[in-house]
């Protein structure tokens, strides 16, 4: 899953993406309100961790602004504002969540799951889909009870095939919620991954329409 | 207009001494001054018309051929003639019979009051009480001496004097009234800029006004526009340390959350495990200090100052609807009472901060429902009430909930610190926090009492 990071602290945000990239998501870094503005697909992401002290301008207006063009990705506001007014306001914006620094990474973990299970109605963080268990908080995979071992890659593949289960992700889709958009990418990597995931989960779970992409089926 | 009686120590009452002061010397010494001039007027009246009188007895006396005494003709005051009226007249000569004067049906004039040709007058004892009474002797045809003596009664102008010090006091006591009651007035006119002022204080106590409005006099503009500039640099000094207040916490919170991932990092790695801990825990602890701290520093701010109200229920609302988002799947209801509109006079920003954090805690622990109630009684008491509907708090832990850092279930997000923050604001706006198990679930009650 592909996250937008907006800090303005580069040593907080190097570390932070560094943590997020560890946990298996793909994070885009904006360090200044401009550039966050005019990321070009925030509709795409999975979420967007926001600090609201930017050099030039105010996090909240980025909040009112996303939400004001109809951006409903999950935002959690990550700031070092902790007075309750802001927590309001910054809610009341439009934000999901609101976490004051410092935060254990896990609690800042928890609290971005949260919003993943809570955008896709469900109030258990594992995913479930036939015999098959995702757990994204112990970050581990059961294949009728048995535990699976996957790769970061293969797993973050699994993870998003499972969120989006009956829907055609295209090879692009894929990519741009398994890498960076400034990293190189390379069609076949995706191809390759696919019949690695299929091998381990079994063929039929993964249909290949030609042409359009892939389903996971439910 | 009705006027209001005026207060111990107010200037009204001041003004009101003073004035009737002044009314009461002045009219009193009009009085005494009145009375004694016209008792000095009607004293000399009465004597020069008695020396009028005494001349004309003279002039009209005569002797008749047989040697009697007799009047050419009567004096011309007829009250010489009226019995016992108090004027009399008497001339008395050796070897004669003495004439009198009609008036004189009883007792005599001491002729020895008349002893010189010169004209003399003493107070004596008359026919009917102490008489004025003047006289003078003229020599008779046989050398012998003629005793002229006429008296008027005392009481008579006893009673002059009387009538008109009845009078003058009837009519002084009016005119004290009415300069008192202009006294009133004038105070009430004088006052009525300072009765304005504190109308216009009353208004900013009840929050209906951010400043001291209206025009006042030039004695009392610059105490209005002195209390304006201080109510708008209080703001201000209260704005600015919310703000350094805040960018105190981006400062310190951003390299802790720098140290606090270093401490992660080091914890995870079995080689500097306890140290990273020991980090970690010590980073854990400013965490608390700086959140506390500001928390305090905030609401010392924000501590009571003229025209900081709270208007109920408005200042729930936006915290209501943020934490129905903070919390999903519980419900936050609202019961207003009988308190739409109401302004509870208490810094708006400190009160929203304590309802949040009693909200946000409620919001944790409910199972479905948490409900915020505002009670407005009629002696001007206020509460809050947040219920929810979670597993309450253990009697034991009840007594401990508001010390510093104390999580009763490490699982629940949170510092520790909200409750500790909650009573600190709680205290410093004169509120009451009271937090008590129901049937099922806590209560927070918030009391402020006028």
């Amino acid at each position: 899953m592909r996250l937008l990071l907006v800090e303005d602290d580069v040593e907080l945000g190097r570390r932070l993406s560094e943590r997020l990239r560890a946990a298996d998501f793909a994070v885009e870094l904006a360090t200044s309100r401009s550039v966050a503005e005019d990321w070009p697909d925030v509709d795409q992401l999975g979420a967007i961790i926001l600090d609201l002290g930017l050099p030039d301008g105010d996090g909240l207006d980025l909040v009112r602004h996303w939400r004001g063009v109809r951006v409903e990705t999950p935002i959690v506001i990550l700031t070092a504002r902790g007075s309750w007014q802001d927590k309001v306001e910054g809610l009341n914006a439009g934000a999901d969540d609101f976490v004051v620094k410092p935060v254990r990474f896990e609690e800042l973990l928890a609290r971005l799951n949260a919003q993943f299970r809570r955008q896709h109605g469900s109030r258990s963080p594992a995913i479930a889909a036939g015999d098959l268990r995702l757990d994204p908080l112990a970050r581990t995979v059961e294949l009728a009870g048995q535990g699976l071992a996957l790769s970061r890659q293969e797993f973050r593949l699994l993870h998003l095939f499972m969120r989006r289960a009956g829907q055609v992700l295209s090879q692009a889709d894929i990519m741009d919620d398994l890498y960076e958009l400034d990293r190189e990418r390379e069609l076949n990597t995706v191809e390759v991954l696919v019949g690695r995931l299929r091998r381990k989960i079994g063929r039929g779970r993964i249909t290949t329409l030609r042409g359009m992409g892939y389903r996971f089926e439910r | 207009m009705m006027m209001r009686p005026p207060l111990p120590g107010s200037l009204r009452l001041r003004f009101l001494l003073a004035i009737t002061l002044w009314v009461v010397l002045g009219v009193g010494a009009i009085w005494f001054s009145a009375v004694g001039i016209f008792r000095t007027h009607v004293e000399r009246s009465y004597h020069e018309e008695l020396e009028v009188h005494v001349r004309e007895l003279g002039r009209l006396t005569a002797l008749a051929p047989d040697g009697r005494i007799v009047l050419t003709r009567p004096l011309s005051d007829p009250r010489y003639e009226e019995p016992l009226s108090g004027f009399y007249w008497q001339v008395t000569a050796d070897g004669r019979a003495p004439l009198k004067s009609g008036s004189m049906t009883r007792g005599s004039l001491d002729e020895h009051i008349a002893h010189s040709p010169e004209i003399l007058h003493t107070l004596d004892n008359g026919p009917t009480g102490p008489a004025i009474t003047y006289g003078f002797t003229r020599t008779g045809p046989r050398g012998e001496d003629i005793h002229f003596v006429i008296a008027t009664d005392q009481r008579e102008l006893d009673r002059l004097v009387n009538s008109f010090t009845r009078d003058l006091t009837l009519w002084l006591v009016g005119l004290g009234a009415l300069l008192l009651a202009t006294g009133l007035a004038i105070i009430g006119f004088g006052l009525h800029p300072l009765d304005r002022l504190s109308r216009a204080i009353g208004r900013l106590r009840q929050g209906e006004a951010v400043e001291l409005e209206g025009r006042y006099p030039v004695e009392i503009a610059p105490l209005a526009a002195d209390l304006n500039a201080y109510i708008r640099q209080n703001s201000d000094m209260i704005a600015r340390a919310r703000v350094q207040a805040g960018n105190l916490a981006h400062s310190l919170r951003t390299p802790l959350a720098i140290i606090t991932d270093e401490a992660e990092r080091l914890a995870e790695r079995p080689d500097s495990a306890a140290a990273g801990q020991v980090l970690l825990d010590q980073a854990g602890a400013m965490e608390q200090q700086i959140e506390y701290q500001l928390a305090r520093a905030r609401s010392s701010a924000g501590q009571p100052a003229s025209g900081r109200t709270t208007r109920l229920p408005d200042v729930a609302l936006p915290i209501l609807k943020a934490m129905e988002r903070l919390h999903p799947g519980k419900h936050f209801r609202l019961a207003v009472g009988g308190c739409s509109g109401t302004a509870l006079p208490v810094d708006p920003v400190d009160y929203a901060e304590l309802l949040s954090i009693l909200l946000d805690n409620a919001g944790k622990w409910a199972s479905a429902e948490v409900v915020l109630a505002f009670t407005c009684a009629a002696d001007g008491a206020i509460t809050a009430t947040i219920s929810d509907d979670g597993p309450g708090i253990p009697a034991p832990e009840l007594a401990r909930v508001f010390d510093l850092g104390v999580r009763l279930d490490p699982a629940v997000p949170g510092s520790g610190l909200g409750l500790a923050i909650a009573r600190d604001l709680a205290a410093t706006l004169g509120l009451r926090l009271d937090l008590t198990n129901r049937a099922q679930g806590l209560m927070a009650e918030v009391r402020f009492t006028p």
